[in-house]
């Protein structure tokens, strides 16, 4: 094995261009390591690109929740990387690093759908010790790219609450689940996002120059805007009777945290039939990393019944929602079936 | 269970460990699992380690236990509270009970017993009691022949599965008769171990055939006859593609006789039956072909199973390795204890086989019978001795 990856390293040939598009990877660093830059360096003049650079990733993982993809030169594209992880650190705010590392990661993704065979093996080894096996030709498995062993599949596919990620909807044969690159890119996103936002997390805080102390208060001053803005609009939901499965998927939201696809047609569903309108279910969201009002305000009026198939759709059942690993029952669940029924057995008991 | 049946009980149990000392091998690496055991009359006691064979080999032949327990897991402290442990890794197992197959035999030997007003039955348990309403029924499942050969029907799904998909040698997969109703699976394997329980739970639907979704054969909601026949899986197809391409050919379809258009045969069915009954369908086949386990026995990493190489406290049997399970006959191989006569009053049993000795039915009757026998009624509590 040691071996091999010598032979692969050595047939991997990494442009420029390549770690602009991962500078996240270990050669990313090496090559910003010979350049010899100090921080004190970046007061010149000659690094104005590239701290723009930098604050422009942020600002676009703020407003429009992925970094863009375009990348003017190659050197500044790089540089700007640890720089934009510094500023975000000097902000000192978890929502911040949460959004900008799910951004990064989600740029990084598309990247990878598109790119050369080796590279991808090459970043899934170095970055994430996993082995991805090529399919070659082979007239039952010609719809599929890659192979990968079924426990490196288990550790990141359990994550996901579709039913398509489930094992048994995938095909596996002799110890190797089989991969189209796109599911195998999407199975990493999440393990990339921690990478980035763990390297923000134990970044040291140095002495700053002027330039980037500047930077992050301009980059502090939007997170506040932002900030102010959703706890507003979060303080005109306080539940009290909501089921603990409703309430859960709150948190969730209000912590700005991941929740599962299956988790927010709960949510949707629930307040929807407690008589709470579109617009103020989809100001709940915003404070998630992959929030997009567009796309909200149609899964919302979708549920609704007031787009595509025109049938307003009922909120799920306790037996559904154990399935998906959604319930969090207390002793009122007991006694109803549906997380609707909740607040009247509820206040029937206190009664 | 009354002194006297429990002494004879725990006698037989400590003679078999007396002799039995250099045939029970012990579980890898012993030092990392908690163990534990059931005393005849007492409860079970956990958080138990041994360093060595010789202290372990010590326990069986002073305590004699009615059941003797090892975790599947591996931790650094397996004496302390469950959550102090730290949890390393765990075996992967697998348990098929022949009372989870529902087999229609069940209701021939199973008994029952009101809590309330001791009324007794053969069949299955009733909601509640027909005599006086009593709802607190305990339950007697017994294992027959047809049992005992569905159960190990499950084990070889199961391993197949193993093999084929999971590319498991078979070398690493250690078969047993449970010692009462079924077989345990167990795989120690570098691969699997360290899996938590979500991904072992993900491997128990996998094995069972639970969760399977029709796109996952390549049948959308929107799927035209034309994208059927480009996407139905074919025979030689491996994992549930091809396990299901096989089950395809029974199917039955109006207008298809023959084995030659199974493609169009199903894409003519799904044109008339369409999404939601196509997926029922499908469910109800994918179960069928895959394996009956309890979940909850793969799932749970604390989970303690019964060691291998000693005998369960409900039968007199050995939890016993089978070497070719195909031929592996549980009610002969696994019999161990002696065949010296005792006297027992039997309430009730059904007709049973143990070793090449058919015994009878016997109701509210004195009869002296080998040790063997005379434990694997007691145990049930069928026996009691006089």
């Amino acid at each position: 094995m040691f071996y091999k990856n010598i032979v692969l390293a050595l047939l991997i040939e990494l442009g420029l261009e390549d770690l602009a598009k991962y500078p996240f990877i270990k050669e990313a660093g090496e090559y910003i390591k010979k350049l010899n830059i100090q921080i004190e360096d970046l007061n010149h003049p000659d690094y104005i690109n590239i701290i723009q650079r930098a604050k422009e990733r942020i600002k676009d993982a703020i407003n429009k929740r992925m970094v863009s993809k375009e990348i003017q030169k190659a050197e500044v594209d790089i540089l700007s990387f640890p720089i934009a992880l510094l500023i975000v650190r000097m902000c000192n705010n978890d929502y911040l690093a949460s959004i900008y590392s799910l951004a990064e990661a989600i740029r990084i993704e598309e990247f990878l759908k598109y790119e050369r065979k080796s590279i991808i093996s090459h970043i899934f080894k170095t970055v994430l010790n996993i082995d991805v096996i090529e399919v070659l030709e082979d007239n039952l498995m010609h719809q599929f790219d890659y192979k990968i062993k079924i426990k490196e599949y288990l550790k990141r596919s359990t994550q996901f609450h579709e039913l398509e990620w489930k094992l048994i909807n995938r095909v596996v044969n002799q110890g190797y689940v089989y991969l189209k690159t796109h599911e195998l890119i999407r199975l990493i996103r999440e393990e990339i996002r921690k990478i980035i936002y763990n390297r923000i997390k134990n970044m040291a805080t140095p002495k700053l120059p002027k330039v980037i102390e500047d930077a992050v208060s301009e980059i502090s001053g939007m997170v506040q805007k932002l900030i102010i803005n959703k706890e507003r609009i979060s303080s005109t939901l306080t539940p009290k009777n909501y089921p603990p499965c409703v309430n859960y998927a709150l948190n969730t939201l209000q912590k700005g945290q991941n929740l599962p696809h299956f988790g927010r047609f709960l949510l949707s569903t629930y307040l929807l039939n407690i008589g709470k309108t579109v617009d103020e279910i989809i100001q709940l969201y915003p404070k998630l990393p992959d929030f997009n009002e567009r796309i909200t305000k149609y899964q919302v009026e979708h549920i609704a019944g007031l787009r595509g198939g025109r049938i307003k759709y009922k909120c799920p059942s306790c037996k559904t929602l154990q399935t998906h690993g959604l319930c969090f029952k207390d002793e009122t669940c007991d006694e109803i079936k549906n997380p609707l029924q909740y607040g009247r057995v509820k206040s029937k008991n206190k009664r | 269970m009354d002194d006297k049946t429990l002494a004879l009980m725990k006698q037989a149990f400590k003679q078999y460990y007396f002799k039995a000392g250099d045939k029970i091998i012990p579980p890898t690496r012993m030092s990392e699992r908690e163990f534990g055991y059931i005393p005849f009359g007492g409860s079970m006691i956990r958080h138990l380690s041994f360093k060595t064979f010789g202290d372990l080999y010590a326990l069986l032949v002073r305590e004699a236990p009615h059941s003797v327990y090892y975790s599947a897991a591996y931790y650094h402290e397996p004496t302390l509270p469950m959550h102090d442990k730290g949890w390393k890794g765990g075996d992967l197992i697998f348990d098929i009970d022949a009372d989870n197959l529902k087999l229609p035999c069940k209701k021939d030997h199973d008994l029952w017993e009101c809590k309330n007003c001791g009324l007794k039955r053969i069949g299955l348990r009733p909601e509640k009691c027909p005599n006086c309403g009593e709802v607190s029924i305990s339950e007697l499942n017994w294992a027959c022949e047809k049992c005992l050969e569905a159960a190990k029907n499950e084990a070889l799904k199961l391993i197949e599965i193993l093999m084929k998909d999971f590319g498991i040698n078979k070398s690493e997969i250690k078969t047993y008769f449970s010692g009462n109703m079924g077989y345990h699976i167990t795989i120690e394997s570098a691969e699997f171990e360290d899996l938590d329980q979500t991904a072992r739970s993900e491997i128990a639907d996998y094995v069972s055939g639970r969760g399977l979704i029709p796109e996952s054969i390549g049948v959308f909601k929107r799927a035209t006859y034309e994208d059927l026949l480009k996407n139905l899986p074919r025979v030689g197809e491996p994992g549930w593609r091809g396990r299901l391409a096989i089950s395809f050919k029974n199917w039955k379809v109006k207008g298809f006789d023959n084995d030659n258009d199974v493609i169009k045969k199903i894409a003519t069915l799904y044109g008339k039956i369409r999404y939601s009954k196509f997926k029922k369908r499908l469910e109800v086949e994918a179960l069928n072909m895959g394996a009956v386990i309890d979940t909850m026995v793969t799932t749970d990493v604390h989970r303690i199973f019964r060691m291998p190489d000693t005998l369960h406290g409900e039968t007199g049997l050995l939890k016993k390795m089978c070497d070719n399970l195909l031929d592996f006959d549980p009610l002969n191989e696994a019999v161990v204890l002696s065949d010296e006569l005792v006297e027992v009053f039997i309430d009730y049993s059904p007709k049973f086989r143990l070793k090449d000795q058919i015994y009878r039915t016997f109701k509210k009757e004195k009869v002296k019978l080998p040790l063997m026998a005379a434990v694997y009624l007691a145990g049930k509590g069928l026996a009691r001795v006089i």
